[in-house]
């Protein structure tokens, strides 16, 4: 493993094995990870985009010790998830988030105080470091409420709050703004943020793509079970062929405009999608080589043409190594 | 402060697992009619039932209902809780800590203990209250080391339940068969001297077979039971509660690679 590694996989492969019927019964095997290879860098908030059914949340519970892989090795902190748990468990953080995971007829403080002792954090620091991390979470004015009367994003606090308690030398965070308002979302990508600065390791799985551009400046795309693309943000970009996207609309396009546009130098991709009686072509490309103009006077013919020119959204980068991937 | 699980400590998990079925159960009113409400209508019916069986009619009725409300507390709830940790999807993080769950289970066991125990009161109470006065009990202080003793084997019994529960969460279906099973299988109601011969070696298989018979043995004077007396009968359960306690240990480090190659853990 390299020195600097937080997480290095190799190969990783996960099936599992479902029965159907009652008499006769059949196992249905479903390949969920195949042949993953990844390395995180220590210190750093990596993510980790898929769609559903990916293979993230699997991924996230081999790495924390939960699932044993099929084949493959996955080593965490330079220690093997599969024979080393006794000295993992200790430093890992596991944020699964969700309505469950919290013992809801008790109040947050003694969730904690709980997990606390299976961590067997010493009983000197306990309540210190509980009113800690509730302050951290901003969820000190409520700690000694019930949790089944905590919204979503409270519990999502709590639930971060649990991860960190142990101050845990890396930190799953498997998509931790699912389901929350954009002002729980903000507020949670705000505490995740602060936790870098403790030089905590981050695994942070999501497939809200603006989420991974704000907060992680490395990621991977996992598709069915692989790896489809690891690099840094711009790395990306430029993988999928350009950091600038022109998107241009109107009533349909002949071919030999289209044919036309993706022979305008810089441009790496065209891609075509209905919107009704409207068509929109989507055009990657290099800053600086071609511009808006290029586009308008390739397509002069189309009076009600519409156009707008941005940066590649790491959204744009996920569906076409997706898409890719499909195809 | 990150500790290896070795140094975090068995005794610690323990009481910290004990207080959370406190606050649960304090948090849950519904529990006040299996631990409180249950035992005073298994008093009364096991009084009726046993009225004017014998001298020591009272002992039986104190000893069928009270084992009647401390089982389903000691066993039924010890597994249980471990199903609602699936439940609450609790079992995850629980397991992810490094806490060996065994002792996470062993807290939940005693505060059970201590509910069935006070089951068991309440069942004494209402059945001397009913019948105007104390059972005669030849020897009252063996009586109670025996009693408590009887839980210890109940609870271990209760370890596999819970070891079941993290195995899979189809574990109550098991728990439901067997529960009426072992409670008449074990002689709780009466002595299982009583079912046919073919029962008995299967009954003694089970800690608590032996740990009953002793009790009875040191309450009912003239009692037969099996026919070695108390003192066998001791150590048969001390015996059958050690492999009760051994295969526990084993179990759980197993089951819980089993969940682990399985990735059932999440499911409820």
């Amino acid at each position: 493993m390299s020195d600097d590694a937080a997480i290095e996989v190799r190969d990783l492969v996960r099936v599992f094995e479902s029965r159907k019927g009652f008499l006769f019964r059949e196992v249905v095997r479903t390949e969920a990870l195949k042949g993953v290879n990844l390395r995180v860098r220590a210190g750093s908030i990596f993510g980790l985009l898929g769609p559903n059914g990916a293979g993230k949340t699997t991924l996230v519970k081999i790495l924390s010790t939960l699932l044993l892989p099929t084949s493959g090795t996955a080593q965490v902190l330079g220690h093997d998830v599969t024979r080393e748990t006794d000295w993992l468990r200790p430093r890992i953080g596991l944020v699964l988030g969700g309505e469950r995971g919290l013992y809801s007829r008790i109040n947050a403080r003694e969730n904690l105080r709980y997990f606390a002792d299976l961590y067997g954090i010493p009983v000197s620091e306990r309540e210190r470091r509980i009113t800690e991390v509730l302050e951290r979470v901003d969820l000190s004015s409520a700690a000694d409420r019930r949790v089944e009367e905590y919204s979503r994003g409270m519990k999502q606090k709590l639930h971060i709050a649990r991860g960190i308690l142990h101050r845990p030398a890396i930190l799953f965070l498997d998509e931790p703004t699912i389901g929350l308002d954009p002002k729980s979302a903000r507020e949670t990508r705000k505490l995740v943020r602060s936790l870098i600065q403790d030089g905590v390791t981050i695994l942070l799985t999501t497939h809200y793509m603006f989420e991974a551009e704000e907060l992680c400046p490395e990621l991977a795309v996992l598709s069915r079970g692989r790896v489809v693309a690891h690099d840094t943000i711009p790395g990306l970009r430029s993988r999928v062929g350009g950091d600038r996207t022109i998107e241009a609309e109107a009533y349909g396009f002949e071919d030999r405009e289209v044919d036309a546009l993706r022979a305008l130098p810089g441009v790496s991709k065209v891609a075509s999608e209905e919107y009704g009686p409207r068509t929109r072509l989507t055009l990657r490309m290099r800053t600086g080589v071609t511009g808006v103009e290029h586009v308008k006077a390739a397509l002069r013919e189309h009076p009600e043409l519409t156009i707008r020119e941005r940066r590649t959204s790491v959204e744009d980068v996920y569906l076409d190594l997706v898409e890719e991937e499909a195809s | 402060m990150a500790l290896a699980a070795g140094e975090v400590s068995r005794l610690r998990t323990t009481v910290a697992s004990l207080r959370l079925a406190v606050l649960q159960f304090m948090a849950d009113p519904q529990w006040l009619v299996p631990s409180m409400i249950a035992p005073v209508i298994f008093g009364l019916v096991s009084f009726e039932l046993f009225r004017g069986a014998g001298p020591y009619f009272l002992t039986y009725a104190i000893l069928g209902a009270g084992m009647m409300s401390m089982w389903g507390q000691t066993l039924y709830g010890s597994g249980w809780a471990t199903g609602q940790d699936r439940v609450f999807g609790t079992l995850e993080p629980t397991i992810q800590s490094p806490s060996p769950y065994l002792y996470v289970v062993l807290g939940r066991i005693l505060w059970n203990i201590v509910i069935g125990l006070v089951g068991g009161g309440i069942v004494y109470g209402v059945v001397v209250v009913a019948a105007g006065g104390p059972p005669a009990l030849p020897n009252p202080a063996l009586f109670v080391v025996l009693f408590l003793f009887v839980m210890v084997t109940l609870a271990s019994v209760g370890v596999l339940f819970a070891a079941a529960y993290v195995y899979t969460r189809y574990a109550g279906f098991i728990q439901n068969i067997g529960e009426f099973a072992f409670y008449v299988g074990t002689g709780c109601m009466f002595p299982v001297i009583l079912l046919p011969f073919w029962t008995n070696p299967i009954a003694l298989l089970f800690p608590p077979t032996w740990a009953l018979d002793a009790l009875r043995y040191v309450s009912i004077p003239g009692y037969t039971g099996f026919g070695w007396g108390w003192q066998v009968d001791l150590v048969g359960a001390v015996v059958s509660t050690a492999v009760y306690a051994g295969i526990a240990g084993g179990i759980f480090h197993r089951v819980e690679r089993h969940v682990l190659e399985v990735g059932n853990l999440s499911e409820y």
